[in-house]
């Protein structure tokens, strides 16, 4: 209780509160411009908040990441662009309903489901960080090693178009992590003779060429795409009666939400498309779905903001990234120099609970925003993408070149973003990538740590039930791609032999 | 002189022909072999590391985990050129990016970043945002002055206003010296 007295004290500080109410604004803005997501404003906001105390820095981070997984949802409601990749779901019902003349109910929906998904999601964060960081304290390398393997092979089931090549995205991360003094021999490996390789590639400039400019690349082809808008009028806020008949809904996709955010990988998109997925399935009105159904934009509106949380407990408690926003806000706690797992909650849990009171701030400031100016915020649609993306380009050269100082990471940065753009385009998503390169270092140490304890017999680290535990999740993970797709062959085949009698 | 109804052997041979052209997504196929090769590259360089001292010898050596994880991909690799079938019949397809070819805009931008941050280890870090806020929105069509001129010498003050003066940021000022202070 002492903890979270303190971390919240260290809220309390007037400059810290505005970053956070800064950090919900640009969360806000970001999400609500398609194209520009919560993991890119992160990306960018890295080398602006590196001079920053650890406190004010990561919590600005935080409050970005709900509210910009908010903020998707204004432009899927009223232009049918969501800013986001999570709010995709929300716009199967939100844009229908605003377009038959009730936007201002459809964006106090939304609101609602997001602030009671967020909030669900936090008080789950304050119980369960600390629990699986008591359990975790008892891993050694081995079970880290197998534990960081099955959070690299949840890559398989996050979302993008495919399984294998998000696979193979992850271990191309992986590799790159490799890059520079190997740490126990101090053998260079893959730097060419470049000095500024030897301390490895760092994570920012990657980060920021591969979500900045591999999207703006991508943008610079739909220059002239223009949206219908539906004109916002004021947000109205649901009845009693209808959040009545919602409550089920909203609760569940809370809970939904919150599960898929706390496995590792998983994220706040997979959430939304469950979300929906299960409102639909349990409605009584499964044939409104698609034509404005309150069901349809509460269910994944609660599930998106629901992940955002659950996400940040792996992260804080294990070390492992919940999703592609909070493996960013990882690299930034490495940066600040915090190793983030067990030892950050045992040692420090004042830093921990003012990260979870910046989130419930978020939470509460994204419903006035939501409730008094969500009308604004859709007008940021307006910018023309001619001037916008060249500002992003602009904060993505400086934000790279910051950190050390260095033209080569601004290099670094461009590389990463032509390479990003072109793995886009194949199918190779950039999230898994991310996740391979933050994670990398941790396999690769734990490997080398396990193979020591165990004289370079890999299978002496089967020995521990919990290693066992985690390798078969690790199948059942790789295997479930090829599961879902059986199951669904044969419910097809079921089908069509019931429409042939 | 009348052509002759294909055999049983040609229509089976024509099939065939087809099914492996649909066995083996021809795009894919290239990744594939680019991938492979790659990996190839990168383990014949990890064959050039320095060798390891007598001390770590009983030690995991630097060059076995890159190669578990080349290894890894190679593997991964194996499947992607057949991938697109399975990707199908779950209803996705997955040359709806890749369909059109990438628009001349999107090389022209890539082409003009290149050069701009080439130009960048000379010109400094300021000159080359001027650069950027110019030359990005008039490449893209943007031509009213009005926009253009305000934006491209605004924004690049307001970045190295916060970066240079309130976070103390180092700015290199390149051959011309020019800095925002």
């Amino acid at each position: 209780m002492e903890a979270i007295t303190q971390g919240l004290y260290l809220l309390v500080d007037p400059l810290n509160l505005a970053l956070i109410l800064g950090g919900v604004f640009i969360g806000v803005l970001v999400g609500a411009l398609p194209g520009l997501s919560s993991p890119v404003a992160i990306a960018l906001l890295i080398p602006f908040t590196i001079t920053l105390d650890p406190v004010p820095a990561i919590s600005m981070m935080a409050a970005l990441y709900c509210a910009g997984t908010f903020g998707g949802s204004i432009t899927a409601i009223l232009i049918n662009a969501p800013g986001a990749p999570p709010a995709a779901a929300t716009a199967l019902d939100g844009y229908p309903m605003a377009k038959r003349g009730e936007p201002g109910r459809a964006l106090g929906l939304a609101t609602v489901a997001s602030v009671t998904g967020g909030v669900f999601s936090l008080i789950i964060f304050i119980f369960a960080a600390p629990l699986l960081a008591q359990v975790a304290l008892e891993f050694r390398p081995q079970e880290y090693f197998a534990l960081a393997v099955f959070a690299l092979s949840m890559l398989a089931s996050i979302s993008g178009l495919s399984s294998l090549r998000n696979l193979i995205s992850g271990a191309v991360g992986v590799l790159l992590g490799t890059i520079g003094v190997h740490l126990t021999t101090g053998v260079e490996r893959f730097t060419f003779g470049i000095p500024e390789l030897s301390e490895g590639i760092s994570f920012v400039p990657v980060l920021i060429g591969l979500f900045a400019l591999g999207e703006m690349l991508a943008q610079s082809q739909t220059l002239d795409k223009t949206f219908e808008r539906i004109k916002a009028t004021a947000t109205k806020l649901p009845s009693l009666k209808e959040l009545n008949e919602l409550k089920y809904t909203i609760l569940r996709s809370s809970g939904l939400g919150t599960f898929i955010g706390i496995l590792p990988a998983e994220g706040s998109t997979v959430a939304a498309i469950m979300g929906y997925n299960e409102a639909k399935r349990w409605s009584k009105k499964k044939d409104e779905f698609g034509k404005g159904s309150p069901e349809g934009i509460v269910g994944p509106e609660a599930a998106n903001n629901a992940a955002a949380g659950g996400a940040m407990v792996p992260t804080l408690a294990l070390g492992i990234p919940g999703s592609g926003s909070t493996a960013l806000i990882l690299a930034a706690l490495i940066m600040h120099g915090f190793r983030p797992g067990p030892y950050l909650i045992n040692e420090t849990p004042e830093f921990v609970y003012a990260i979870f009171g910046a989130m419930l701030i978020a939470n509460i400031a994204f419903l006035l925003i939501g409730l008094v100016g969500a009308r604004f915020f859709s007008l940021v649609t307006f910018v023309p993408n001619r001037l916008l993306w060249p500002a992003v380009f602009t904060f993505s050269m400086i934000g790279s070149y910051s950190i050390a100082g260095s033209l080569f990471d601004v290099s670094v940065m461009l590389i990463a973003g032509i390479v990003g753009f072109f793995m886009n385009r194949h199918g190779f998503a950039a999230a898994p990538l991310v996740m391979g390169l933050i994670l990398g270092k941790l396999v690769e140490e734990t490997f080398s740590q396990s193979m020591i304890i165990y004289d370079n017999n890999f299978f002496g680290i089967m020995e521990s039930p919990v290693v066992l535990v985690f390798f078969a999740l690790t199948i059942i993970s790789l295997s479930s791609p090829l599961w879902g797709l059986l199951r669904k062959r044969r419910a097809t085949k079921k089908e069509k032999e019931e429409k042939q009698a | 002189m009348s052509e002759s109804p294909p055999s049983a052997n040609q229509s089976e041979g024509a099939r065939s022909e087809d099914e492996g052209a649909r066995l083996f997504h021809p795009i894919d196929t290239l990744i594939a072999v680019g991938i492979f090769i790659f990996v190839g590259w990168l383990w014949y360089v990890s064959s050039q590391f320095d060798a390891v001292s007598s001390l770590f010898q009983d030690n995991i050596t630097p060059d076995k985990f890159p190669r578990v994880l080349l290894t890894t991909i190679v593997i991964f690799a194996l499947f992607l050129p057949f991938e697109h079938i399975l990707l199908k019949r779950d209803g996705r397809d997955i040359d709806k990016n890749r369909s059109r070819p990438v628009k001349g805009i999107a090389w022209v931008t890539m082409a003009a970043l290149i050069a701009i941050v080439g130009a960048g280890f000379y010109i400094g870090t300021l000159l080359m945002m001027f650069a950027i806020c110019l030359v990005l929105p008039i490449l893209w069509g943007e031509r009213r002055l009005k926009y253009i001129v305000p934006f491209a010498i605004g924004f690049p003050l307001f970045v190295a206003f916060i970066f240079q003066i309130l976070l103390g940021v180092h700015f290199d000022p390149g051959v011309f010296n020019v800095s925002f202070n």
